[in-house]
């Protein structure tokens, strides 16, 4: 991908490769899952890294869900959904699946200083950083509070009641902030066009 | 939309973000699956959630991949679903019933490079990253900081610059939007206002899409103050104009 080829973001047909390649693993196609892998590996890890933070735990955690993807493949259903957000479920769910089980969470807090830079991390491609600046910039019309609700709970893997502890502010209000914080979010991204 | 008891709808947000666990998940979800309404508001919540991921990309260790393709060279399938039936495993499950229509498409973009390799037409993956390896480097250095913090402003002229900075990097990122085009041989230049002195740190790239591609501007103290000014293409050696806009960055 490279910079000479304008007006082609965000073009509606990207999905669909990803979702023809899904297919094609759902019917044990290992070439096509390395594509796949090669297309998801850098979102899921580094979702996935941010909210478990340990490296090897991160490394652990990619693989169980790149597994899912080759395992359950079958099961995406293109007419319900983008690729996409199917597989950073899976992520999403597996990483913080991973720091609420109790022993994963006392060695985050202990690796995770260590852990911070030892990583190669490269953000991908032009297109990833458009979306990545525009996701940044729908954050920043949320309200404070909208914004670190919603943060916390996502990157920080965070629970609802979590996160009304760490802000210091009743549950029912943290709960109303992240459903107006995504409602916001969701409008922003998809009129921002 | 109908509601039975507005408690628990009020927990989609928390739902889409994952932030529910134990009883109050499958409160949320017995109500979910009596309310169509409900599941189709769940559904855009987390594909809004979905795409906050775009923000945090990262290339794995190669060994995880070398891991991931022998792992499944060794891993039976699992059948599509038949006509309502249901995926046998909890994450099977949950994906199945929150996938999430018209998602993020614009994360994938690298995927038409590595479908088209597959379909045979050869292109050197590897070529692209080159130079803009150490840029891209220090862009995500700067927005994975553990301190990072993001302010963004509003030009008097129109459109908004966003800036996401680290202290710990003494660096930051600046992107911009829908900024007004300025007259052909002049360009947006970068100003870091600091107490004492006034520093130069770049010109803006073009716009696409009307937004810039991020910039990485090092050497940040607390307290400076990034500007932006209209100047010849080439840059100035000071601000010639009062800035369009200003950010205080966060102390």
């Amino acid at each position: 991908m490279t910079e000479g080829q304008p007006g082609t973001w965000p073009a509606p047909s990207r999905g669909n490769d990803l979702a023809a390649l899904l297919a094609r693993v759902a019917r044990g196609d290992q070439a096509a899952f390395a594509v796949v892998y090669d297309c998801a590996a850098a979102q899921v890890f580094g979702l996935v890294s941010r909210v478990v933070r340990d490296l090897a735990q991160s490394e652990e955690v990619t693989q169980e869900v790149m597994l899912d993807v080759w395992r359950t493949a079958s099961r995406f259903d293109p007419d319900r959904g983008t690729a996409m957000v199917w597989l950073m479920t899976l992520a999403h769910r597996r990483a913080v699946d991973r720091v609420r089980s109790g022993q994963a969470a006392a060695a985050r807090e202990l690796r995770v200083a260590a852990s911070e830079t030892s990583y190669d991390v490269v953000v991908e491609e032009v297109e990833s950083r458009l979306e990545a600046q525009r996701v940044r910039r729908c954050l920043g019309s949320l309200t404070e509070l909208q914004r670190e609700s919603v943060t916390l709970a996502y990157y920080g893997g965070y629970t609802y009641r979590e996160v009304a502890g760490l802000l210091g502010v009743a549950v029912g209000t943290v709960k109303t902030r992240m459903r107006d914080g995504l409602i916001r979010l969701r409008d922003c991204l998809g009129t921002d066009q | 939309m109908r509601l039975r008891r507005q408690v628990p709808h009020t927990l989609a947000g928390a739902y889409a973000l994952d932030a529910l666990t134990g009883r109050d998940r499958m409160r949320f979800e017995r109500h979910l699956a009596g309310c169509d309404a409900c599941r189709q508001e769940a559904r855009s919540l987390r594909e809004a959630a979905g795409r906050l991921a775009a923000v945090t990309a990262a290339t794995p260790p190669p060994h995880v991949r070398e891991q991931v393709l022998s792992e499944a060279a060794r891993t039976r399938q699992r059948p599509p679903l038949t006509v309502d039936g249901r995926a046998a495993s909890g994450a099977g499950r949950r994906a199945a019933r929150l996938r999430a229509p018209r998602m993020a498409v614009a994360i994938v973009g690298g995927c038409m490079l590595v479908a088209l390799v597959l379909g045979g037409l050869f292109i050197d993956t590897q070529h692209r990253l080159g130079q803009e390896q150490e840029h891209n480097r220090a862009i995500a250095t700067v927005l994975n900081a553990p301190d990072a913090v993001m302010t963004s402003a509003r030009a008097a002229t129109g459109g908004t610059a966003t800036v996401v900075m680290s202290h710990r990097d003494h660096a930051l990122v600046l992107t911009t939007a829908r900024l007004q085009a300025l007259p052909s041989g002049k360009r947006y230049e970068v100003w870091l206002m600091g107490r004492h002195r006034i520093r130069a740190a770049g010109m803006l790239p073009q716009p696409r899409e009307g937004m810039t591609a991020p910039v990485v501007v090092s050497g940040v103290a607390a307290g400076d103050m990034v500007s932006l000014t209209a100047e010849p293409a080439g840059g100035s050696r000071s601000p010639s104009s009062a800035p369009m806009l200003t950010i205080a960055l966060p102390a």
